[in-house]
């Protein structure tokens, strides 16, 4: 197909290669595989992230909260943990833009990258979703993108409920632990909470089942994704009372605790993932549940 | 002068137009592997579901069932994912490094002949993930234009017609090259049953990636 266009060719071929080169896996694939040959350091990010438009990064974790969150300053709390700022001067700021904006999550943007760049991707997104006003956004953003979703998420996580009762105890909290069936030291992602069977178990916060199953080792077992990279699993249920891709509503019964699987004794495992990655359930929250001595499983 | 420009990047055009079908074919790819990447999560938490069910089944398994864990799932999916673009790089950007260009005519007649002597719908599936692979490209392409010219210049119509110009001229210029090469290919190309089961999907999912 030889026509008289080389400079327009060129051009877009440049294009191309530029959007291959610094924006696809492969392309990274290519760069590290070249950085190694000639033993230079390379700017390629892990393969994985470029996937979700940069949002799914697990977050630095913030220290223990000093006090209770306020439910209405809880996305405030996650961009002070992200900014080094204060969530009572972030706040207000949250809500203007919020306004201004028409959702949290472009508010987050204008924070953090500009309210110009945050306008631009309410206009051209799909959704008010974070991912998709993130794909909306140039590559160069990404750096900003990463920030706010980090933020997003913490501010998820800040929001989060408790499932049980706070009088329910402790009995095996998160880390790593000598695991009290198969013995050696493996970490426990979550935190059990030891109850009797039949006792209601409640949503978090609102989301969508993205599993509920059974199998030996984690008994009758349900996922809830609350979006923002925010995951939580509710682990030895005796009964699950929603189904696969139902919506929920924070503080909805969705199981009754039990001693399926893998257990010592009846109890609630309670794990939260941040990016896929799981983080101690008690970092958000001010009152933790008492901690009973000896580990569970 | 202007021509003597012309007729240098001429001269090279053999180098940069088989990268340039390449990186297009890649970047489209990426475009659909991202856009469906919460699907290939709850696809992998069903089959995870159902394989911890498998293996809980009997004592000496069920330490499988923490090998993919609630906690690894998130990075399994997106391995998923990132192994499934990989593939498809594999089996259509790859090839298109042996684009050998002809007369434009010809190419057009080549084409048209090879398309004829299709014999079965596996023989289409690589050349039509070509086209709609490589409109996918052309779309994110220019949505990335359009994105940072607004950025950079706050001039929104001049955005819009970048991004308009960019997906015209790629859909003009370099989309049916793409096609024609992955046509030629896919005369000759084997492992067509594994091809078209990774490159199916693929095929939707470039569609849903458009905008």
């Amino acid at each position: 197909m030889k026509t008289r266009l080389p400079l327009l060719e060129l051009f877009l071929s440049a294009l191309c290669l530029w959007a291959g080169w610094y924006h696809t896996p492969a392309g990274a694939l290519v760069r590290t595989a070249g950085a190694w040959l000639f033993r230079t350091r390379t700017t390629a990010r892990p393969l994985l992230a470029y996937f979700g438009a940069g949002t799914l990064v697990p977050p630095r974790l913030p220290p223990f909260l000093a006090g209770p969150v306020p439910p209405a300053q809880a996305l405030a709390y996650g961009a002070a943990a992200v900014l080094d700022g204060s969530p009572a001067e972030l706040a207000p700021r949250i809500r203007t833009l919020s306004g201004r904006l028409g959702s949290d999550d472009a508010a987050l943007i204008a924070l953090f990258c500009g309210e110009d760049a945050a306008r631009y991707a309410v206009d051209e997104a799909r959704s008010a979703a974070l991912d998709d006003l993130a794909r909306a956004l140039p590559p160069r953003a990404e750096p900003c993108i990463a920030r706010t979703a980090q933020a997003a998420m913490l501010g998820e996580a800040y929001a989060l409920g408790w499932p049980l009762p706070e009088t329910v105890r402790i009995t095996s909290a998160f880390g790593v632990r000598e695991h009290p069936i198969l013995g050696g030291w493996r970490l426990h992602a979550g935190v059990d909470l030891g109850t009797s069977v039949g006792t209601p178990v409640r949503a978090v916060a609102g989301g969508v089942v993205r599993r509920a199953s059974s199998d030996g080792v984690n008994g009758r077992i349900l996922v809830l994704d609350h979006g923002r990279g925010v995951v939580t699993t509710y682990c030895h249920n005796d009964a699950l009372l929603v189904r696969n891709g139902q919506r929920v509503d924070k503080g909805q019964i969705i199981a009754r605790t039990g001693n399926s699987g893998r257990t010592t004794g009846p109890h609630l495992h309670y794990q939260i993932d941040l990016a896929g990655e799981p983080v101690d359930p008690l970092r958000f929250r001010a009152q933790h549940p008492r901690t009973a001595a000896g580990a569970t499983d | 002068m202007r021509w003597n420009v012309a007729e240098r990047v001429n001269r090279i055009r053999w180098i940069f137009l088989p990268l340039g079908l390449c990186a297009l074919a890649a970047v489209g790819a990426h475009a659909a592997a991202d856009v469906v990447g919460d699907r290939v999560l709850w696809f992998v938490d069903r089959v995870d579901a159902l394989f911890d069910a498998l293996w809980s089944s009997w004592s000496f398994t069920a330490p499988l069932v923490d090998l993919v864990g609630l906690t690894q799932r998130t990075w399994f999916a997106r391995a998923v994912a990132l192994a499934w673009e990989l593939a498809a790089d594999a089996l259509i950007a790859v090839p298109l490094l042996g684009y050998d260009e002809r007369d434009a005519a010809r190419e057009w007649q080549l084409g048209r002949d090879l398309l004829r002597r299709i014999r079965s719908p596996l023989q289409l599936v690589r050349p039509a993930a070509a086209l709609l692979v490589s409109l996918a490209g052309a779309f994110s392409i220019a949505r990335m234009v359009q994105g940072s010219l607004q950025l950079a210049l706050h001039l929104s119509w001049l955005a819009q017609l970048a991004r308009a110009a960019t997906l015209v001229s790629l859909a003009a210029v370099l989309v049916p090259r793409a096609v024609f090469r992955s046509l030629e290919h896919a005369r000759t190309a084997r492992y067509r049953v594994p091809a078209a089961i990774v490159l199916v999907p693929l095929l939707v999912a470039a569609v849903l990636s458009w905008r």
